[in-house]
């Protein structure tokens, strides 16, 4: 009795890891968040920001996409795109980030970012934020983020 | 209607003040960056500064300006700019007590002498901060052929809004004279060596 509840507990510790990494196609990779102040008069429409960065990875055979984000240091996140337009920068939010099937998109400063909105705290080197991204199939991941 | 009006306008005035082709600018001296062929006086700037009293440039002879546009609630390029600012005052070593970073608002409803202070020091509390009035601020994005346009996020009330604005660096030589623009994605090292070529002349 106590062998075979062994030996089904070592096949499930075997197996765990194996089902996981097969049910969450999206990998995400060197997360990091901008240092930013809380602003002295932050107000409805004038709240402290910063920008968040992840690489995403797409290791299944579907293609996905980040459709919405959170994090514990702002009252909410938008996915925005900054673009360079003969040397204006222009940013717009966008209301998903595709992700192809095998393909990675890397969100970095001047394109894809995470825009944190309404800063709950003073954002300073060395200390992390959790990032809560929700994709269209792999649903709600969870990173942490660290500030630089 | 109007908007799109301003945006030739503004391209206009960014042909106008656009550096020479690189051909030229390596005849013309060691730049790396956009340099401006010939260099010419840098438009005067005279703004409340976040350090306390007025920051005139023509004040500032004897340093090398990196004069910047930005805002405050600007999360991404904004930060990225000032960011790369301090890596290269790092790299320049004790010459970077001849460079001043100036930071000029293109957001005047939002952003305070405060706001300013809070954002700028915290990459480098040598930065200064401009700020003044919406009519002082237009003259001075003007004169650099700066663009700035509103845009309003969706949905907020009272409205959130983006600028897009242009985010080169100009670099102003010790004797007030405009020499580079440095686009968005200049490498740090390009800034530096230019503004070692601007201090050794």
């Amino acid at each position: 009795m106590r062998r075979s509840l062994a030996l089904v507990l070592t096949g499930l510790l075997l197996v765990a890891p194996a089902a996981l990494a097969q049910d969450v196609a999206i990998r995400l990779e060197k997360p990091w968040v901008r240092r930013a102040p809380l602003m002295p008069d932050a107000r409805p429409g004038a709240e402290s920001t910063a920008a968040g960065y992840v690489t995403l990875v797409n290791r299944g055979s579907e293609r996905d996409a980040l459709v919405a984000a959170s994090a514990d240091a702002a009252a909410r996140v938008e996915l925005h795109q900054t673009r360079n337009m003969s040397g204006m920068m222009m940013m717009e939010p966008v209301e998903k980030v595709d992700l192809a099937p095998g393909g990675r998109v890397e969100l970095k400063p001047g394109s894809y970012h995470l825009m944190l909105i309404g800063l709950r705290r003073a954002l300073t080197p060395g200390q992390t934020v959790t990032l809560t991204l929700q994709f269209e199939r792999a649903g709600r991941l969870t990173t942490r983020a660290e500030v630089r | 209607m109007i908007r799109h009006r301003m945006l030739a306008l503004v391209a206009l005035a960014l042909c106008a003040l656009a550096p020479a082709p690189p051909g030229e600018a390596a005849r013309g001296g060691a730049l790396r960056s956009g340099a401006f062929e010939p260099a010419r006086p840098a438009p005067e700037l005279a703004l409340p500064a976040t350090t306390g009293g007025e920051f005139r440039l023509s004040r500032q002879q004897g340093k090398v300006i990196a004069l910047t546009f930005g805002y405050t609630s600007c999360p991404d390029i904004c930060p990225t700019v000032l960011a790369e600012l301090v890596q290269v005052r790092v790299r320049l070593g004790g010459a970077a007590r001849r460079v001043q970073v100036a930071y000029v608002t293109v957001d005047p409803d939002r952003d305070s002498p405060a706001r300013l202070r809070a954002y700028t020091g915290q990459f480098d509390r040598t930065f200064v901060g401009l700020t003044g009035t919406a009519e002082q601020l237009a003259a001075v994005w003007k004169a650099y052929g700066v663009s700035v346009v509103r845009r309003d996020l969706p949905g907020t009330r009272p409205p959130m809004y983006l600028l897009h604005h242009s985010a080169s660096v100009f670099l102003i030589d010790p004797a007030g004279r405009l020499r580079v623009m440095a686009p968005f994605g200049t490498p740090v090292d390009d800034v530096v060596h230019d503004i070692r070529v601007l201090l050794e002349e």
